[in-house]
């Protein structure tokens, strides 16, 4: 059965086409990577999955209901929306209880929750004291509150530093393993790449990619990064190696040549004829980020989308 | 709705939020009572149109009544305090991003906003009682200060203090009411409570200057007739029946926009 379902969803703001016909069918169980550009859409596919906006066109369903009634799945769905909102002045146990209160649940559902994100020793202290990674934790609290079949996590490990990072990726997959469906909408590629079992890449509220992670990954290739000792010879490497046929591109102080650790040594016998000693020479597997920039070509969406509305070309 | 309404009343539960209020409550009390004690007993008389206030005469505060005029005299200012914190409090969901993870734990969004609203009418209710019990609590010293004949003061007591603690509730919460309706109009605590302060102190004051336009219709002065138990110009069943025009009004717009906005934004 598919948790998420949309067919042709369209949703326009002015002159903004915020998702563009997009049709996607997500699996239930695992965990989910929502990724694009800067105003690709994933924000506001989630506002439409929760039902706090409605799409100007198509069909999109949750749990198998349609989004148009989202009392039908509300109380099955947890989220972590854009950023955590907390009453400053209320400390993190109230204003879960707020939340438990508003779905009837019972209490015991707070301590379980506040356990598990790690925050049972601070619950009585004031939002308003917590570090941006304290908060994070107690809105993943409040979306897991209801212990809902979907969660839909908007960068979830934002703010957290790398321990508490590792800590929620653990709790991410386990959810996932334990027959849950999460959503994690995030630009931190390393961390979908890490807990994601499934990838959606949408780019301009069109989908680019949907499918299992294994899929994705099997498109990576080996390169190798190599440096010239001397900065300024890294010019002059990078014109011997084309001409002798390896496809390099320069990325910062490096060259990146797209060859597999087979043809290191051939590689460093070109720079040497070249009269060139490398300092280094890398051997390495492209990794999610590398195949995202190459789906969705390098672009700011935001900025795209902006001056596609200013010259009149997105309607 | 009952899990709307506990729901609201654990996020209302801030010790700054509820000092505040009840402290405004409270001062306002004090300095009401303790200014119309003096003015009345100097035989001094308020100019027509003033605003915020309306002090009894030195007969009416030598009733049995008179123990609880102070309610009925700073109405509009307990109104404009109601208001405020009406409005802080809804425009609050907005400003901090909650009205997001409240819409998608409950669609319903009428459920939220009746819950919003039962929760703010019992700290109304509450902010009210403080009012009452302060307003008793002031007037007494302040009327044997000023040699005001306190012996009517007891007859009736019950049904004096009820009486004068329903009305003022019910104004309150017709204040409050608009409140709400404008910070779910302009999403924004500031702008709320200035349009709600600005109205009373500057609009609805100029309107009264206007000798051809009749004003008892204006919210003030209704609202501030509700509080008295009815006035020269405005009986009490016609403020109640305005009253509740203005609340169906308000609740009906509020309701309308809320229930199609975006809450994204």
């Amino acid at each position: 059965m598919s948790v998420v379902r949309t067919t042709e969803l369209t949703r326009r703001f002015g002159p903004i086409t915020a998702l563009d016909r997009l049709t996607i069918e997500l699996p239930s169980a695992g965990v989910i990577g929502l990724v694009g550009p800067n105003g690709s859409g994933k924000s506001t596919l989630i506002r439409i999955l929760l039902g706090l906006i409605r799409p100007t066109d198509g069909t999109a369903s949750v749990l198998g209901a349609s989004v148009h009634d989202p009392r039908d799945y509300a109380a099955r769905v947890g989220v972590l929306i854009e950023s955590p909102a907390f009453i400053p002045g209320l400390s993190a146990r109230s204003n879960l209880v707020s939340l438990a209160r508003l779905r009837n649940l019972p209490l015991a559902r707070v301590d379980a929750v506040l356990a598990q994100v790690g925050l049972a020793g601070r619950d009585r202290e004031p939002v308003k004291r917590f570090s941006l990674g304290m908060k994070q934790r107690l809105g993943i609290a409040a979306a897991l509150l209801s212990d809902p079949e979907l969660l839909i996590l908007d960068e979830p490990t934002n703010g957290l530093d790398p321990a508490g990072i590792v800590e929620i990726r653990e709790l991410l997959r386990d959810l996932g393993r334990n027959g849950r469906t999460v959503i994690v909408s995030s630009h931190q590629l390393s961390e979908i790449e890490a807990v994601c079992d499934h990838l959606v890449v949408i780019r301009f509220g069109k989908l680019v990619f949907s499918g299992p992670m294994v899929e994705v990954m099997s498109r990576t290739r080996e390169h190798i990064d190599v440096a010239a000792e001397h900065q300024a010879d890294t010019d002059r490497l990078q014109a011997a190696l084309a001409a002798d046929g390896w496809a390099v591109t320069a990325v910062d102080d490096v060259l990146r040549v797209a060859a597999g650790a087979s043809r290191a040594a051939d590689l460093n016998r070109a720079a040497t004829a070249a009269g060139v000693t490398l300092r280094r020479l890398l051997v390495a597997q492209d990794n999610l980020e590398q195949i995202f920039l190459e789906m969705t070509g390098r672009v700011d969406g935001e900025l795209a989308n902006g001056r596609a509305a200013t010259d009149g070309k997105v309607a | 709705m009952i899990a709307a309404v506990r729901s609201e009343l654990t996020r209302l539960r801030q010790p700054r939020l509820l000092v505040a209020w009840f402290g405004l409550m409270a001062l306002f009390t004090m300095l009401v009572n303790t200014i119309m004690v003096t003015f009345v007993s100097g035989g001094g008389s308020l100019p027509p149109g003033a605003p915020g206030v309306a002090f009894p005469t030195l007969a009416e505060m030598e009733r049995p009544s008179g123990l609880m005029a102070g309610l009925a005299a700073a109405a509009s200012m307990f109104g404009v305090v109601t208001l405020s914190f009406w409005a802080a409090v809804t425009a609050g969901d907005y400003s901090s991003g909650l009205i997001r993870l409240l819409v998608a734990a409950e669609p319903r969004r009428w459920r939220l906003l009746a819950g919003k609203v039962g929760a703010l009418l019992i700290a109304t209710a509450a902010a009210t009682t403080v009012a009452a019990i302060v307003n008793v609590m002031a007037v007494m010293p302040a009327a044997g200060v000023a040699a005001i004949s306190t012996a009517a003061w007891g007859t009736d007591l019950v049904s004096v203090v009820a009486s004068a603690w329903a009305n003022l509730f019910i104004a309150l919460c017709v204040w409050g009411v608009l409140g709400l309706v404008i910070a779910t109009l302009t999403r924004s605590a500031a702008v709320a409570i200035s349009i709600g302060v600005g109205y009373v102190l500057v609009v609805e004051s100029l309107v009264k200057m206007l000798k051809d336009v009749p004003s008892d219709w204006l919210l003030g002065t209704t609202l501030g007739a509700v509080a008295s138990g009815g006035t020269d110009a405005v009986s009490y069943g016609t403020a109640l029946a305005l009253a509740l025009g203005y609340v169906t009004v308000g609740l009906v717009v509020a309701g309308a926009v809320f229930g199609r906005r975006d809450v994204t934004d």
